[in-house]
């Protein structure tokens, strides 16, 4: 069974915007794709979101791979291909199904739990995706280089996960404290 | 069927070469059958534990497939998803019952068992082979088989996919007989499931019947075969079993062994098939060979036995019947020669019968057959009664015609002369040539007078004189007759009563004479004597009387003649006649004449010297006269005694002389010159004529007897001879003798007559030498002149 480690490293940059920048490193220091990471505010409770969000189907995939929302999102399910898709999730953050369908579903689905959706296609196996809900609005998923950047972010203090796909376990959060104007960047290295 | 006979040694052949070859092809192949059975069933079971593990791989990869498919039902997944436990393992069984599964469980995520179908057995507990679980992550699936409560199950694990896995499913499907009978229908051969770490009952699932698995159970703990091993064999009930332990690929150690069986029975079901096929073919060519044996044999030795049969009749002497065998083979061939055989010893026995009883040269029976057909008549003749006739025949004179004329003119004269009687007979008669001049004739005769006839006409058909060649002969036979059964009772007594009766002929100068009864054992004691005679001189059997001759006009005794006499051991004293013709038959006349005149010469030398003026005689036989050595020996005679020439008389007959003249008158001449005197014996009885009589160089004449033995009165012609006879003797200048004076008269009449001596009983009989002389001396000293005895008696 994989045990992941979690290294967290610590830089100390000089506090000058609110935009948490992470870099995601695997162990061999390659840059981690598809990686959410998110900054959970300490001690404050941030109302939820009212915002949507969009998880499309094209060429049988869903698109993006990893989609992060804040808890409450509504996010809608359009298919973009010209055959018909059944959306599924047995995941305990959300379960539901979109029977099998074309175009956009007239309600998209609300997801008021924070937690990790693992969408499936009932009828292509092979299409997955993850909506990772989370309770805080500082959130991004790494690109192709293992980085993001949350602009905005408020100053206080945070704790900082990471959550990738293929984690057997949530690494251990990164406690940071951001100045009211003050950039932050910091690099993640996961265990994978 | 005799056992040595051709044919049965030729079906035992047949049949022993055909049994013996089909034993060995049989054999051969049950052999063969047997190796090829053993190999193929260890390759049945080889290739049976790989088709096994095919199966099961095939089974272990079709049982993911489905338990995949299963997996990967929505509402399956769902209901995991659920987390509920029930609903989970309703699910379970539920879904596992869709593809038969024996036993299904969930396994979260951590290796632990999430739900079971076995009761919640092993729930929250770890799954029981992790190892299996890593795979299944490795590969996406695992199968492999294990080991549950001792039963071997197929167990598959495959994730339920939400759509990342959120558990595995293991489903495990019991091997149970369904699938060895699946195997069974594919290999023929019987399977078990073997494991040995079941004590009780380590056979686990079998096709066996009921009956065979207790059977396997105990023979497999005695024998315990080692894995791959193929050469076991196992008897379970009436079948036996070649058996191959095949250890099963288990995931966890377990030792469950798969125990192929392959029924030997079954196996060797078509090897058995064809050995029975191979079999009844084999008998039916038997039987074919047989047949075709038979008739083969019987068409070779059925002829033997014919050429046997032929043969063994040939043997009996029957040529008559041909053998007919129709063939153009070798049998043929076989009877065709024999055949040929047959005709060529018939006609070969023929001719040696022929000539065994035919004489070569006239063609006429020989002695044998002659004899034959003579005892055949006499045979029917003691049936049927009737005289059986028998003429045995010689020719007169035959061999001075052979000598004369010829051997060829001779045989041609007999062939003639057979000729001759044969046309003089009756067909029914037999005419033989018994040997040399010899016939023999025999014919049924009703009367004696019969065989007078018909002997009187061979004598009339022989009168014809015989032209041959250029030359005409006459032939005179002597015949003799013998009836049978008169004569003798028998074939050889009669012939011999005949061959006397034709001595008696010739003795007689007829043509013909019948047996006389008696006749024939004086013939016989001739016979005797004539053996007898070789030794008597060597015996000292022989004597010399002497008989004196009387001067008849002095009385005085002035010759002797010397008179042989056989002093026989059994019959007595022999005179002349009985002894001296045998001699002159057997030859040994010469022998016993030269005795006579040694005896004589000696005896008379001897009166001589003691002073008596005495002359011998001495009788030649007609054969001495063909001795020209005589002259010579009489000559030596008398000078070794010293006697003189004229004191030996030699007395010859005329018939002696007229044996051969021309000879006789050499050797007479040659004595005549010697000074001997000679002198004619018994004349009278001869053909001779007096002209022949002068050219005799004789001195005395000897008037037969018989004229002077009944000279008692001067009234018989017997007077009339003896003085015609002394007349011309006189004429002649020779001395006249008369022999047979035995009276007085006769004595009176011849000194009447003029006869010069006379000689008989009247004067004296023979006597012995010693006697002679004593009488000599008597008479000579009793008065000078001769005294008649009687009258001395007087």
């Amino acid at each position: 069974m994989l045990r992941s480690l979690l290294f967290v490293l610590l830089f100390s940059l000089p506090v000058h915007a609110a935009t948490l920048t992470v870099d995601v490193r695997d162990s061999r220091g390659g840059a981690v794709a598809d990686a959410v990471v998110y900054a959970v505010p300490e001690g404050r409770e941030l109302p939820p979101s009212k915002k949507t969000a969009v998880m499309d189907q094209k060429n049988r995939m869903f698109v993006p791979h990893v989609l992060p929302v804040q808890t409450g999102t509504a996010v809608r399910f359009p298919n973009s291909d010209d055959i018909r898709h059944q959306v599924y999730s047995f995941s305990s953050a959300k379960a539901f199904q979109l029977p099998l369908y074309k175009g956009t579903p007239a309600n998209p689905v609300v997801f008021d739990r924070a937690g990790v959706v693992t969408l499936g296609c009932n009828i292509h196996d092979r299409m997955s995706a993850y909506i990772v809900i989370v309770d805080t609005p500082y959130f991004a998923a790494t690109g192709k280089k293992g980085r993001v950047a949350i602009p905005s972010v408020s100053a206080g203090k945070y704790a900082v996960h990471v959550w990738y796909p293929e984690m057997s376990s949530e690494p251990p959060p990164v406690p940071l404290t951001l100045a009211a104007a003050g950039n932050k960047e910091l690099t993640i290295v996961i265990r994978k | 069927m005799p056992l040595r006979s051709f044919q049965a040694k030729l079906v035992y052949l047949t049949v022993a070469v055909l049994v013996l070859l089909q034993a060995a092809t049989l054999i051969a192949v049950h052999v063969a059958g047997q190796r090829t059975m053993h190999r193929s069933i260890a390759d049945e079971l080889r290739v049976g534990s790989r088709v096994l593990d095919r199966i099961l791989t095939v089974r272990g990869r079709q049982l993911s497939v489905a338990v995949r498919a299963l997996a990967s039902d929505f509402a399956f997944r769902e209901a995991i998803a659920s987390g509920d436990r029930p609903t989970i393992t309703s699910v379970l069984s539920n879904h596992g019952g869709r593809i038969h599964a024996d036993a299904v469980f969930l396994i979260a995520l951590d290796g632990s068992v999430a739900a079971d179908t076995l009761d919640a057995q092993y729930v929250s507990r770890p799954f029981p082979l992790p190892s299996l679980v890593r795979e299944a992550q490795r590969r996406g699936e695992a199968a492999a088989i294990v080991t549950f409560d001792e039963r071997p199950y197929q167990i598959v694990i495959v994730p339920v996919l939400g759509p990342r896995p959120i558990a595995w499913v293991c489903m495990g499907f019991m091997i149970d007989e369904a699938v060895l009978n699946d195997v069974r229908r594919l290999t023929a051969l019987d399977i078990s499931l073997w494991n040995p770490a079941a004590g009780d009952s380590p056979l686990v699932v079998s096709t066996l019947r009921q009956d065979e698995r207790a059977a396997l159970v105990s023979q497999m703990r005695t024998l315990s075969p080692k894995s791959g091993d193929v050469d076991e064999t196992l008897q379970l009930g009436r079948d036996a079993y070649q058996v191959l332990l095949h250890p099963l690929q288990t995931a966890d150690k377990s030792k469950i062994n798969m125990l192929l069986q392959r029924s030997i029975e079954e196996a060797q079901r078509p090897y058995r098939r064809l050995e029975l096929q191979i079999f009844a073919m084999s008998t039916l060519a038997l039987i074919a060979a047989l047949i075709a044996a038979i008739f083969f044999a019987r068409g070779v030795s059925s002829p033997l036995q014919r050429l046997a049969q032929e043969a063994q009749r040939i043997e009996r002497g029957d040529y008559s019947t041909a053998v007919g065998i129709r063939q153009k083979d070798e049998i043929g061939r076989l009877a065709n020669a024999f055949d040929q055989m047959r005709t060529g010893i018939a006609e070969r026995e023929d001719q040696i019968r022929f000539q065994a009883t035919h004489d070569s040269l006239t063609g006429l029976p020989n002695r044998t057959l002659f004899f034959d057909r003579l005892s055949h008549a006499i045979a029917s003749a003691q049936r049927g009664g009737g005289f059986v006739g028998m003429i045995m025949m010689d020719l007169d004179r035959f061999k001075e015609i052979n000598d004369t004329l010829g051997h060829h003119f001779g045989d041609d004269l007999l062939i003639e002369i057979g000729r001759r009687l044969r046309q003089t007979l009756r067909q029914s008669d037999t005419v033989a040539r018994l040997g040399g001049d010899e016939f023999g004739v025999t014919f049924l005769a009703p009367d004696t007078g019969h065989a007078t006839e018909v002997a009187r006409r061979i004598g009339s058909a022989l009168e014809t004189p015989f032209l041959l060649g250029g030359v005409s002969i006459e032939v005179e036979g002597s015949m003799g007759i013998a009836l049978y059964p008169l004569h003798a009772e028998d074939a050889s007594t009669l012939m011999k009563r005949a061959d006397i009766a034709m001595y008696d002929a010739k003795k007689d100068h007829v043509a013909f004479a019948t047996y006389e009864p008696g006749r024939d054992e004086h013939s016989l004691r001739r016979l005797t004597l004539l053996s007898e005679l070789r030794h008597a001189i060597a015996r000292d059997e022989l004597e010399l009387h002497y008989q004196p001759k009387i001067d008849v006009s002095t009385g005085k005794a002035v010759h002797a003649e010397a008179l042989v006499r056989w002093q026989h051991p059994v019959h007595g004293k022999l005179p002349p006649d009985e002894f001296i013709p045998l001699a002159e038959q057997s030859g040994n006349i010469g022998m016993i004449t030269k005795w006579v005149l040694r005896s004589a010469i000696t005896h008379c030398g001897a009166w001589n010297a003691s002073g008596l003026d005495m002359t011998v005689a001495v009788n030649l036989s007609a054969l001495d006269l063909f001795d020209a050595e005589l002259p010579t020996y009489i000559s030596g005679l008398l000078s070794e005694v010293g006697l003189s020439p004229s004191k030996l008389v030699l007395e010859i007959t005329e018939s002696a002389v007229m044996k051969d003249p021309t000879y006789a008158l050499r050797i007479l001449r040659d004595l005549k010159n010697r000074g001997v005197t000679l002198a004619i014996d018994d004349y009278g009885t001869g053909y001779s004529s007096l002209a022949h009589l002068k050219r005799l160089p004789v001195d005395e004449l000897k008037i037969d007897k018989s004229f002077v033995l009944n000279l008692r009165d001067a009234s018989t012609d017997d007077i009339v001879i003896v003085r015609s006879t002394i007349e011309l003797g006189h004429n002649m200048g020779l001395r006249v003798i008369a022999e047979g004076v035995e009276n007085a008269e006769a004595w009176q009449i011849l000194k009447k007559l003029g006869c010069d001596m006379a000689q008989g009983y009247f004067v004296s009989p023979p006597l012995p030498a010693n006697e002679f002389r004593v009488w000599v001396g008597n008479a000579q000293n009793g008065g000078g002149d001769f005294v008649p005895v009687w009258t001395a008696a007087n």
